[in-house]
């Protein structure tokens, strides 16, 4: 354990070293949330609500998504991805330390600098719009999406990580990770809400892991699902976390045994 | 004439290579052409989705945003078409090969904004061109000065981005970093996506005036509804011929200072 802390605490230094690089990435993520957010609060206009959404509460869902992309969108597959390609990955397997558990402490170091930025981005355009918050009144509901976001991060690490052990197979493995990452961000929810899709659509994202990444965290935030719907809602998404890392080891063991360190 | 077909045999050869190794990346350019397909459809979607509730978005109905929407993806994609060399320019200048552009019969800056095209946007653009045909007939008819101003401010918004890309290279050649600079670029190209009238007053006159996506992605579709006065139109090409400018200079200024990376 000891060693996957030094990880973090390395890579921790390291982004924050990187001031110019974590500014100019901060401010095209804020670019983003406020092109969103203008645009929902045009769209309201003089509306008390829109799709079931108060103002506040469609609003904070902006908000809560800028957040949570910080959270759960932030992978380390192009790393892995280009790892293995350039035979990188051969200095870590022989080393005592478990590929995956070191990646995830490098990708939380990341995590826990970007999340503290967009919670402060948040407050920032909350101050500048003066914007009415909803803020949850249930302490739950604090503790469910807690919860939820942590294992939706979790579930992003896993997939993308399953997605780029493409790499041992293929040299050509940027391009289903791209497709995929654009596809789970807007399945996700991270740019609207879902429920301005079709019926149809709305039903099928819903039987996939994607809407628990974004979507439902936010929702659980904006007690739009009552405490039990919300545990149900965790449970759900354990069980496809558990399902995401158990397919991770088997294609991380079937990558490692077929890799032939090309270009180490 | 003669400089120009020579530019012109140059671009052909290097868009010719680069076809190819988009071709031979058969798998990975399958997938950059399908996400890239995904981000405009579900976009559409989404704005269609929108309207399904509401007549308008500040003041724009269905069409008109849409026609607002693809007018940035025209403006963004031919830029990405034409300009995606820039995307490479911290490894070229890092690796050293900046220094044999250099000593080539020809100008670096335009071995390194255009050594590189990105067929998979050529794709991408077929459809969205087609989509703004559609947009067209839909909404009132419009004289031929509508469609002239039209072409005329997509031309410049495509200038503008040229400006940017030039000014990001300068950048790259001067301090032999900023690799997320034309990242940045990209992601508060973002905030294109939407009418600029979406916009707070200070953030408008921010994308106007300051950062000007607005007068790139917006301002064509703006004239075309007949919404964009004439000075406004002005203020975009002297802007564009200020950028232009500015940029060609401060590459010069950048090349003046290169001393080589790795040699």
């Amino acid at each position: 354990m000891k060693k996957y802390l030094t990880a973090y605490a390395i890579s921790l230094q390291e982004t924050l070293q990187r001031r110019s690089t974590l500014i100019m990435d901060r401010v095209g993520g804020f670019a983003v949330i406020l092109s969103l957010y203008s645009f929902w609060t045009a769209l309201l206009g003089d509306k008390p609500g829109f799709m079931g959404y108060t103002r506040a509460e469609m609003l904070t869902y902006v908000l809560v998504i800028n957040v949570l992309r910080s959270l759960v969108f932030t992978g380390r597959g192009w790393q892995l991805v280009g790892e293995i390609s350039s035979g990188k990955i051969s200095s870590y397997l022989i080393r005592p330390l478990g590929y995956s558990a070191y990646a995830l402490s490098l990708d939380l170091a990341q995590k826990s600098v970007h999340v503290a930025s967009a919670v402060l981005e948040v407050a920032l355009l909350s101050a500048l719009t003066r914007g009415a918050l909803f803020l949850p009144r249930d302490p739950a509901a604090w503790l469910l999406f807690a919860a939820s976001a942590a294992l939706a991060s979790l579930l992003f690490f896993y997939m993308e990580f399953t997605v780029s052990c493409l790499a041992f197979w293929t040299s050509e493995s940027g391009g289903p990770l791209f497709c995929f990452e654009l596809f789970l961000t807007f399945a996700a929810g991270a740019f609207f809400p879902l429920d301005v899709l079709p019926d149809g659509l709305r039903r099928l994202l819903s039987a996939t892991p994607f809407p628990y990444m974004a979507y439902l965290p936010a929702r659980v935030f904006l007690e739009k699902v009552t405490a039990a719907e919300g545990l149900r809602l965790l449970a759900v998404e354990a069980a496809w976390l558990a399902a995401v890392v158990a397919v991770s080891r088997l294609v991380w063991r079937a990558g490692v045994n077929s890799y032939a360190a090309e270009g180490g | 004439m003669e400089t120009v077909r020579k530019y012109f045999v140059i671009w052909i050869r290097t868009a010719g290579m680069a076809m190819q190794a988009q071709l031979t990346y058969r798998l990975g350019s399958f997938g950059f052409l399908i996400g890239k397909m995904i981000r405009l459809g579900f976009f559409f979607a989404f704005i269609v989705a929108v309207f399904n509730h509401v007549d308008t978005v500040a003041g724009y109905n269905l069409t008109e945003t849409a026609l607002f929407f693809l007018t940035y993806n025209v403006v963004d994609m031919v830029a990405q078409i034409f300009f995606r060399g820039v995307y490479g320019a911290r490894r070229t200048v890092s690796e050293g090969d900046f220094d044999f552009y250099l000593v080539q019969p020809c100008s670096p800056l335009f071995r390194i904004v255009f050594s590189s095209v990105d067929f998979l946007d050529i794709v991408t653009l077929i459809p969205v061109l087609v989509m703004v045909g559609v947009a067209f007939g839909r909404l009132p008819h419009a004289g031929w000065e509508r469609y002239a101003a039209y072409a005329a401010l997509v031309l410049n918004g495509v200038a503008l981005s040229y400006s940017v890309h030039v000014f990001v290279a300068g950048l790259t050649v001067r301090t032999q970093e900023m690799e997320n600079a034309i990242w940045i670029y990209r992601e508060v190209m973002f905030m294109g996506r939407f009418p600029v009238d979406v916009y707070a007053a200070s953030v408008r006159w921010a994308l106007t005036l300051g950062v000007p996506i607005a007068v790139m992605t917006s301002f064509p579709a703006k004239a075309y509804l007949g919404r964009l006065s004439p000075a406004w139109a002005a203020y975009a090409f002297a802007l564009s011929a200020l950028g232009l400018i500015a940029s060609a200079l401060y590459w010069r200024a950048s090349v003046a200072r290169y001393t080589s990376s790795s040699s």
